[in-house]
């Protein structure tokens, strides 16, 4: 079938994949990440680590994908994956279009390591100019942008001075500097917020809404729950190197806690409502409304007693839980009973 | 095809730069430049110690002699120490994942030290014929020649020290590296033990098949060294300084590759 006057080559191309199995969201997916897992040996007893087992998400174009978990959740073994800067024991990456190892994919990708380290001996300007010339920017342009992405993360002024006189906050954003080189499709940063003082987060939580404005993906790991919930569409949850808990923010923080809140106007005696089957708690809302927290399952036949009892219905909403709490309960509950994996070997190492 | 190259030379020498730019920046040349003086006021000395008519002979073979050393330990120090570095300082972390491959990596840090290298040998030599010319000695004419072949053989070294850094730590490198060194500097004897009426090595046996396996292995560095025909003032003539060079790619190119092989797969955990 021949594109008709005006279809873009792109536009022609979706039927075909389609048709080759691909579904038309797939377009979209700018990182997938299947059945991913990492097992690293011990130097000399060879034991087996497994540092990640059978990570599997999605990230979508223009998303803030969020990328949680304690330290030693294989997090960082994760992003390495997808750099390419270590091998996969099993499992695929796939970004945008194709894998770790494509210069293509490469080239449109920024990295920002955990706690990068730099070349002492060189300015920010000779950093990013080695990182220019290997990116094949042409000189002009590759000036330009230098200097332009030092004032953007506030280091113009130290543009001369060599990064071994620079403090750790510097180094960050001199990182984050030629992470945004390429002006890459997606960004990878690694614990981009560690380091920096509270100014430092608020500007560089800035620059990342910045760059979702600007239409690229970011793909960010931290254990800083509050810039996460903050700036993130969809999260992972990881633990041990296992996937605890994945989706978007507003999915996991009300189906985690598991239960619903009703508020009714009418009644404003609570001392009975509080001995109902399935209701957590229960308060005064005003002067003549009450909010009720009760478990989901219980909430339809809470709300028929409240209006048998003359009571009107103002609102039932999930009750949403916060990252913290949700954090906490997946990870922390379950340190005392350590994950094995079938040779009864303790899963996760340390970053 | 083409631009897929052009682009390949571009990243090695975006890497071979920066090579060249830490040998500046942490002061190597000023190390060198110190050298060279050494060898100047070292080699006056020595002549002067000389026996009479002897003088022109010392200042020759010496000063050949100390300018290879010289860039023998310059390619081993920084050869095992490149890519070690970059991996123990995790500075890798910021480059490999940028559209650059492993083996131009490699290639980058290979051709910054040929530079620096290169550099050094200049320091070196001009210290050593401003030591010629204090003394009164005309400079032989296959100096050229020589200083060509001393740097072909600091850059075979130099392969070889990145082939070992690749997957071992800077001492073993550094070890291994000067083994390779030794045995190839050897190579020419172990050939006339071989061919002499008696000895270990003229009869069968393991240690013939070890000696005849190192021959056919190991580069010959012999290959490199024209101190004699300096001294004895036989000319050097640029057929055998092309063949030689030619040489001198074959094994950097075979060590080179392996080492990147190695580099590829490794992974940075």
């Amino acid at each position: 079938m021949r594109s008709g006057p005006g279809r873009s080559a792109a536009h022609g191309l979706i039927p075909f994949l389609v048709a080759a199995g691909h579904r038309e969201a797939d377009l979209d997916e700018i990182i997938r990440v299947e059945n991913l897992s990492k097992t690293f040996r011990t130097p000399f007893r060879r034991k087996r680590v497994d540092a990640v087992s059978n990570v599997s998400f999605v990230v979508r174009r223009g998303e803030i994908f969020g990328f949680l978990g304690p330290n030693g959740a294989g997090k960082t073994t994760t992003i390495k994956m997808l750099t390419g800067l270590i091998q996969p024991t099993a499992g695929t990456v796939s970004m945008l279009g194709g894998g770790p190892a494509d210069l293509s994919v490469r080239a449109r990708i920024g990295f920002l390591p955990e706690q990068p380290y730099f070349y002492d001996y060189l300015t920010p300007v000779e950093l990013l100019d080695v990182f220019g010339r290997i990116f094949g920017i042409p000189a002009r342009i590759r000036k330009e942008r230098i200097e332009s992405l030092l004032t953007q993360v506030g280091l113009f002024e130290a543009r001369n001075r060599t990064l071994r006189k620079f403090s750790k906050g510097m180094l960050q954003r001199t990182g984050i500097a030629q992470a945004l080189l390429n002006d890459p499709e997606l960004v990878i940063l690694d614990e981009p917020l560690s380091g920096l003082d509270p100014v430092g987060r608020k500007e560089v939580n800035d620059l990342i809404a910045t760059l979702r404005q600007q239409g690229k993906t970011i793909f960010f790991s931290s254990h800083i729950l509050a810039d996460i919930e903050r700036l993130c569409d969809r999260v992972v949850i990881l633990d041990r190197g296992v996937t605890k808990a994945a989706g978007t923010l507003s999915e996991l923080l009300t189906s985690d806690s598991g239960e619903r809140e009703i508020l009714a106007g009418g009644i404003t005696d609570v001392s009975g409502l509080n001995g109902l089957d399935g209701v957590v708690r229960c308060e005064t809302y005003g002067t003549d409304a009450v909010r009720i927290v009760c478990e989901s399952a219980a909430s339809d036949r809470l709300v028929g007693t409240l209006l048998k009892a003359g009571g009107t219905i103002l609102g039932v909403n999930d009750r949403r839980i916060s990252l913290e709490q949700l954090f906490v309960s997946r990870t922390i509950r379950e340190k005392s009973c350590p994950a094995t994996d079938n040779e009864g070997e303790v899963r996760g190492v340390s970053e | 095809m083409k631009n897929g190259l052009a682009d390949s030379i571009r990243r090695t020498f975006a890497i071979a730069r920066n090579t060249v730019l830490e040998a500046i920046r942490n002061r190597a040349f000023l190390g060198m430049g110190i050298a060279a003086f050494g060898l100047v006021v070292s080699s006056i000395a020595l002549s002067s110690l000389a026996v009479r008519d002897q003088a022109e002979r010392v200042l020759v073979d010496f000063g050949l002699a100390a300018t290879s050393l010289m860039e023998i330990v310059i390619a081993i120090t920084m050869g095992v120490i490149l890519v070690f570095k970059e991996i123990d300082r995790k500075t890798f972390y910021l480059v490999l994942p940028k559209p650059i491959r492993r083996s131009e990596v490699i290639a980058g840090k290979f051709v910054g030290l040929l530079g620096v290298l290169g550099a050094s040998l200049l320091l070196m030599a001009a210290g050593w014929l401003i030591s010629l010319q204090v003394k009164g000695i005309s400079i032989p004419a296959g100096v050229p020649q020589a200083l060509l072949l001393v740097w072909a053989q600091a850059a075979l070294i130099t392969s070889v020290a990145i082939f070992f850094s690749s997957f071992a730590s800077p001492v073993l490198s550094g070890v291994f590296t000067f083994g390779v060194f030794m045995v190839g500097s050897s190579v020419t004897v172990l050939q006339e033990l071989m061919q002499a009426r008696k000895g270990m090595l003229a009869t069968p046996g393991p240690a013939r098949l070890i000696a005849e396996g190192a021959v056919a292995v190991f580069p010959d560095l012999s290959v490199f060294n024209v101190g004699k025909e300096l001294i004895l003032r036989i000319p050097v003539t640029w057929e055998y300084v092309g063949a030689s060079m030619l040489y001198c790619g074959f094994y950097c190119l075979f060590f080179l590759a392996i080492g990147a092989l190695v580099f590829q797969r490794r992974d940075f955990s």
